[in-house]
């Protein structure tokens, strides 16, 4: 549920709380000498969460602040290693795929004392997130397709600590879904069962005040738009043992822009922030602070509309591979990027388990960045004229210029500056690009969403083969996101009944593949690997979308916090971090 | 007697102001609820992620918002629950609606009231000395300083301002604590960077405003008057030349004041992260919470005509030839 949201919002710092097993040299280090001592203060932009209600969420910050007091069943440390929670043992998966065993701690105590139990988990699936009354929207996450209908997955109590989650389909990645699941206290949600407003509007889940120890902080206040308040937890049942956590507060403080949200770190007014690429140098040479670059699952992606009311030629994939051939991946990395970012030629991350880059075309670096062969490609699929200089410039069939529509959205400068060096890569051939920066909603209602003209459909981001955006475009710059565990969940932007496939690409080849990564056979990790190796070639072939470039994104401490281990899932130890 | 057709002028205001809030409040209501945004829309790119059916998760999120009544309906709905003191649940905040404007109002309210203090107070003696001073070195000077204050985005000098006195001479804080006492020395000095930035722009407008008034004003033959019969320079500067001045003053003062909540205030309070009114409005509009834009443009409508009705009333104080029958 909430690693769903995070692959959707790029480059989310989720902070959930981890424990480590004490593990870690760090702990076993001296733990006994770390005191408990301050406040953490984490700078943020970007918006305030919605709701502490977590089951009624839809953004990524809501579950943040909830993770600060609720933990899940289990998290990964930066080289995917399970790191259990709530867990007593990691998930049992039955040979056949289709029974999942979950047992729980037991320890694990609401508010009231009273201890956290199996029936509280599937009361919350069954009751809550299954139920009509409440309309929880990603239920779809616990339903599977038998027989052309969806049907909910069976949760079923054991025993005090155990639990069954029993599925119809096979559906390998379907483990991760369960490692995000948090519990709601039945006894109190039964008061509210069949009361949407009532339970929307419930003081104990909007204030959080349930969670017992099943989190490193408590709930202490939330001021909207200003300060997100927790306050250590003694009872966390990870951290008695350690005396985890090591800080007195944890305050999650807003700020309006980057700007002031970097300024506060450097005046020491907070403990840590996240730091634009063009800040790095500067902050790198503060003494009192600490910069850490780590990779992220965000990808930036130029889609290629392949729908009617693109240039039509987008629908051949070796138009597609020629202006693929004609960006340089390394100038946006180096230059626009400014080195925080690497090439990427596929859709699966650097970091994920399931990468490789055996047989993956690298459009767009060595040998597959000539500008002259992706003109001679297009001239001989009739684009283009020769000049008197033997050169090639693109054209449209009539020889007339071809001119492209690039949209990006305006705000961000990085996008900005890489849709214009797109724009000069094309110009080289001949192809004159309209850059148009529009506002999110706008690019969304106006350029990604589809319907079929003339039809009464409600705009959505696929539609059909034969649905088209509102206007017109060729190009869109924009970002996506990859689970490096679950990298299957990316068959809504490329396979062909996709929910975010809004390029209109369709391949029944990738079809297949995404499907036989959802199915039994994936089961086997071995077949897994190969199916995503061939996913990765055949996508980085196909170029349903130009692969820009793998984000590294830049955190900045105050030079006191320590147990800080940088990496794709850098909080996930965050309650074992200290002041020094 | 002035008293009487001032009353009878106040409780017609009153009224008239009683319906034109209504007016408003229903054309904001049906306007918030006709668009084509719905408060479901920010589920919509996480649905699509999961191939789910956005239509059916959007239909069942508004029914549980009471969004799917009929408009009559929930019109109805609205104004009994607000009769009753019931502004409706924040669906952005999750919070009532009542409570969030209770606990944000008086961040905008300091800041604006200060602001428009430092302002007025400021802007009203450096114009009054301009104009006296005429044409001298201060006079261009203040002229100069006015027009660099007009044009100075004050956004932009919000983070200049955090960067100088915050950062590199560490005297403010870089953002404004809320955990202050409220009537607190601490308050204020957390408050003076966002009440320059607020205040600047304004007080270079009233600068102007104000040395342009005066001017127009000294020329008039009452001056003349006032100066044969001996009176002191400074009285007849202070009582007769600025209390004509003062008429349009009061006019572009107050006009500001109405209308700055949800303008200008808005911008310092993103710069300094002051969680006000205006934060709170602007995040309401994006993300579709009908409940608080209604009330926020309730609010805002009451202010300017609180704000108009006080100017008019003041305007009888300044020149009692004024009369509204």
């Amino acid at each position: 549920m909430r690693r769903k949201v995070v692959t959707i919002v790029c480059a989310v710092l989720a902070v959930i709380c981890l424990a480590s097993g004490g593990m870690h040299l760090s702990c076993s280090q001296g733990r006994g000498e770390i005191r408990v001592k301050g406040v953490f203060i984490e700078g943020q932009s970007g918006g305030d969460a919605e709701t502490l209600n977590w089951i009624l969420a839809a953004d990524a910050t809501s579950f943040s602040y909830v993770g600060h007091t609720l933990d899940s069943l289990a998290v990964y440390d930066n080289n995917f290693n399970i790191q259990l929670r709530c867990l007593a043992k990691d998930i049992e998966v039955s040979p056949d795929g289709l029974v999942y065993t979950i047992t729980i701690r037991d320890d694990l105590r609401w508010s009231d004392g009273s201890p956290v139990t199996a029936e509280d988990y599937v009361y919350t699936l069954k009751n809550l997130m299954f139920s009509d009354w409440l309309n929880y929207p990603y239920k779809g996450d616990w339903q599977e397709e038998v027989n052309g209908e969806k049907v909910f997955v069976t949760p079923e109590v054991v025993n005090q600590t155990t639990f069954t989650i029993t599925r119809k389909t096979v559906y390998p990645e379907f483990i991760y879904t369960l490692y995000d699941l948090t519990p709601y206290p039945k006894y109190i949600a039964q008061k509210y069962e069949g009361d949407a407003k009532a339970f929307t509007q419930a003081p104990e889940f909007n204030n959080l005040s349930y969670t017992g120890n099943l989190g490193p902080y408590r709930f202490k206040e939330w001021n909207r738009n200003d300060r997100f308040v927790v306050e250590r937890n003694p009872d966390y049942y990870l951290g008695k043992d350690v005396g985890a956590p090591y800080f007195e507060q944890y305050i999650i403080k807003l700020f309006g822009t980057s700007a002031t949200r970097q300024a506060a770190l450097e005046a020491g007014d907070i403990t840590y922030s996240a730091i634009e690429p063009e800040q790095v140098a500067k902050f790198k040479g503060l003494p009192d602070i600490k910069v850490y670059t780590v990779p992220t699952r965000g990808y930036t992606i130029l889609a290629y509309n392949q729908r009617a009311n693109g240039w039509e030629r987008l629908r051949h994939k070796e138009v597609r591979q020629a202006l693929s051939m004609a960006i340089s991946k390394h100038a946006i990395a180096q230059n626009i990027l400014l080195g925080f970012a690497e090439p990427a030629f596929s859709f699966i991350p650097k970091v994920s388990p399931w990468y490789t880059e055996e047989g993956v075309m690298k459009y767009g670096v060595d040998e597959l960045h000539d500008k002259q062969k992706a003109a001679e490609i297009l001239y001989q699929l009739g684009y283009g004229i020769k000049q008197a200089d033997g050169t090639i410039k693109v054209t449209d069939k009539d020889g007339k210029l071809l001119q492209l529509v690039l949209v990006v959205n305006v705000g961000s400068k990085p996008a900005e500056d890489m849709a214009f060096f797109i724009r000069k890569e094309l110009l080289s051939l001949g192809i004159e690009t309209e850059i148009k920066l529009v506002p999110w909603p706008t690019l969304l209602r106006q350029y990604v969403m589809n319907a079929v003209p003339g039809s009464k459909q409600e705009p959505a981001y696929n539609n059909g083969p034969d649905a088209v955006s509102q206007e017109k475009w060729d190009l869109i710059l924009m970002g996506f996101g990859t689970d490096p565990l679950a990298p299957s969940g990316s068959h809504v932007f490329f396979a062909s009944d996709g929910g975010l496939n809004f390029m209109g690409y369709s391949n029944p080849q990738v079809d297949e593949l995404f499907a036989r990564a959802r199915s039994k056979e994936a089961l086997d990790k071995e077949a897994r690997k190969k199916i995503y190796a061939e996913l990765s070639r055949l996508l980085s072939e196909e170029q349903p979308v130009n692969f820009l470039a793998f984000h590294r994104a830049n955190y900045g401490f105050r030079k006191n916090v320590m147990g800080i281990e940088p990496g794709v899932n850098m909080g996930y130890n965050y309650h074992l971090w200290y002041f020094e | 007697m002035r008293k009487s057709w001032l009353r009878d002028y106040i409780i017609k205001r009153l009224l008239y102001s009683i319906v034109i809030a209504w007016g408003i409040l229903t054309i904001t209501f049906i306007l918030v609820r006709v668009g084509p945004s719905s408060p479901a829309d920010k589920y919509l790119a996480n649905l699509a992620a999961k191939g789910h059916d956005p239509a059916q998760v959007i239909a069942a999120i508004e029914a549980r918002y009471g969004l799917d009544k009929p408009i009559l309906q929930q019109y109805g709905e609205y104004m009994l629950n607000l009769l009753q003191g019931n502004w409706g649940w924040s669906l952005s905040t999750s919070m009532p609606v009542m409570e969030l404007i209770k606990r944000h109002w008086i961040y905008s309210f300091q800041l604006i009231l200060l602001s428009s203090l430092f302002a007025a107070v400021l802007g009203i003696l450096i114009g009054i000395y301009s104009a006296v001073r005429q044409y001298t070195k201060t006079d261009y000077a203040f002229t100069f300083l006015s027009f660099i204050g007009i044009s100075i985005p004050n956004f932009w000098l919000g983070v200049m301002l955090i960067l100088i006195f915050s950062v590199k001479l560490g005297i403010f804080k870089t953002y404004y604590d809320t955990t202050l006492p409220l009537f607190s020395l601490a308050n204020l000095k957390a408050l003076v960077l966002p009440v320059i930035t607020l205040g600047t722009g304004m007080l270079a407008a009233y600068v102007r405003y104000t040395r342009s008034a005066m001017l127009e004003n000294l020329r008039k033959p009452f001056v003349v008057t006032a100066r044969a019969k001996g009176l002191p320079e400074h009285v007849v500067i202070g009582k007769h030349v600025f209390r004509n001045a003062l008429l349009p003053l009061v006019t572009i003062i107050m006009f500001d004041l109405g209308s700055i909540v949800f303008g200008g205030a808005y911008l310092t309070e993103i710069v300094f992260g002051i969680p006000g009114l205006g934060q709170v409005s602007f995040n309401a509009i994006f993300a579709n919470d009908y409940p608080v834009v209604v009330a926020i443009t309730l609010i805002g409508t009451l202010v300017v005509l609180l704000v108009n009705l006080t100017t008019d009333i003041i305007y009888t104080y300044l020149d009692p030839r004024i009369r509204y029958d």
